[in-house]
């Protein structure tokens, strides 16, 4: 333990004093992860789906505000989505503009979430996000991770039905738009994974706030147990086909993660926690203090070797006597140390300490 | 020489300004009413704009059927229903707007009450090292 903590006191320290170069380097890769996800899942732009253009777009990216990579995402998939069929194309379009238009005025902060969640359910890692956000985030988090969960289950529709478009093409535009339309509004799954999600998100962060000792650890749990139970319900009533061992997996998963996520961010010892209460003129303060569990990083010692010769010769005067003193010193304690007596060491001791000085 | 106590108080006041400060200044530069009505003003051209969309979407699901029933519905009437969702939608948008401007506000208010008060201690740990250093 005391390790794991060393390694994030010595990892805080790195990111604070190389924090202008990780940021762009860290929105560069997760540019291009999200780049690279969605051309292996929409590729249907050859042009756009490129290796080089998607490290040029990261590089971009990397030196651009974060929200940038949203709006270049979102360029990317209409791209593909184009490449398919017309009608999606709109109707894509239309629902990002819906979500942008709608809800991220009011908080541009949380449209990363709205990215972070597709990434998750394409790495088959979803249910980590409801948890973290509950932990992080704020119960309006709900809307943004139920943004990302659409967006997900949009895409991941069309990718699903691309064949089925092909061969609409003759019927018209009117019958595509209903298809897709049709075939978004009847998935299930999408809103019952939105439901569970928000609800997860809501919990996790009311319980985390919660004058309770390990309330984060509660929340984690209570969170994980919550989304399992709304999704097994969800899959009962409209039988949406989620594999229960499948979110059962996840969510330990999705715990672990969380787990560590908690060490970084939230690490407490309850054990030191401290109760105080005092009064002034208008309240009475029942005050609660949780210290944080910190270690001071061992420091290492360089001892400097260097040779008599090479010093001046001030110095090597000094360094002469003191080992002369410190040969005297260890002989006459290896000699006490053959007798066995304590008391004796002690004196010994102290005589040996007059002795360089004589 | 440096006092830690001046120190303390800039890094704050930098900090604050860098960041949140930014966007605070902005928000406190405007009356509560004007902030609030302009923001409104925005809030009603969004859902505007997303009512427009939506009906989009709604038109292009059934366009057939829609064409069909265009020469046999009461216009009026039809118009009428349009704009009975229409004043809803934006009147709930922009109710919700009001609340969370109006909450932005008074929030963005206090953190500048905060910072201008950090802003006057520090002008009085000048003036006091001004006069140590007379004396």
């Amino acid at each position: 333990m005391t390790g794991l903590l060393v390694l994030r006191e010595q990892l805080k320290k790195i990111c604070g004093k190389y924090e202008v170069y990780l940021v762009p380097i860290g929105k560069f890769f997760t540019a291009l992860f999200t780049f690279i996800i969605i051309n292996l899942n929409l590729g249907y732009m050859e042009k756009v789906a490129k290796f080089p253009l998607a490290i040029i777009l990261a590089l971009l990216c990397s030196f651009l505000p974060l929200n940038f990579i949203i709006f270049v995402a979102a360029a990317l998939v209409l791209a593909h989505v184009y490449a398919l069929s017309l009608e999606c194309t709109l109707i894509v379009g239309i629902l990002f503009l819906l979500m942008f238009l709608l809800y991220f005025r009011f908080s541009p902060g949380d449209t990363f979430v709205v990215l972070l969640t597709p990434i998750c359910c394409a790495l088959r890692i979803p249910y980590v996000i409801p948890l973290s956000m509950g932990l992080v985030g704020k119960p309006t988090s709900a809307l943004s991770v139920g943004c990302g969960v659409g967006v997900y289950y949009i895409l991941h529709y069309i990718k699903g039905c691309s064949s089925a478009l092909t061969t609409l093409d003759a019927d018209g535009m009117a019958s595509k738009f209903k298809y897709v339309i049709d075939g978004l509004l009847a998935n299930k799954a999408m809103f019952v994974m939105m439901a569970a999600f928000a609800a997860t998100i809501i919990v996790v962060y009311c319980v985390r706030r919660m004058n309770i000792d390990h309330s984060w650890t509660i929340a984690i749990i209570v969170g994980a147990l919550t989304d399992i139970l709304i999704l097994f319900v969800g899959d009962l009533m409209f039988t949406t086909n989620i594999s229960l061992i499948g979110t059962i997996l996840g969510s330990i998963f999705a715990v672990a993660f969380v787990k560590g996520l908690q060490f970084f961010v939230f690490n407490v010892d309850y054990a030191r926690t401290e109760r105080v209460q005092f009064e002034d003129d208008e309240y009475y303060y029942y005050v609660k203090a949780v210290p944080k569990v910190t270690i001071s990083e061992p420091k290492k010692k360089v001892k400097k070797v260097a040779s008599v010769k090479n010093r001046p010769a001030a110095e090597r005067e000094q360094t002469v006597q003191k080992r002369t003193s410190s040969a005297v010193k260890t002989e006459a304690e290896k000699r006490v140390s053959k007798t066995g007596a304590a008391e004796k060491t002690s004196q010994a001791r102290k005589i040996n300490y007059t002795d360089p000085l004589d | 020489m440096i006092s830690e106590q001046r120190v303390k108080l800039m890094t704050r006041l930098a900090a604050y300004e860098s960041g949140e400060g930014k966007k605070n200044a902005s928000i406190g530069s405007y009356f509560r009413g004007d902030y609030i009505s302009l923001q409104l003003m925005k809030s009603i051209v969004s859902a505007t704009i997303a009512f427009v969309l939506v009906a989009v979407l709604f038109v292009m699901y059934d366009s057939e059927a829609f064409m069909q029933g265009l020469y046999e519905i009461d216009l009026m009437e039809y118009a009428k229903q349009i704009l009975f969702y229409y004043i809803g939608f934006v009147g709930l948008y922009s109710l919700i707007s009001y609340v969370i401007y109006s909450f932005r506000y008074r929030k963005a208010k206090r953190r500048l009450k905060v910072y201008f008060n950090n802003l006057r201690r520090l002008q009085v740990l000048y003036q006091r090292e001004r006069k140590d250093k007379t004396q």
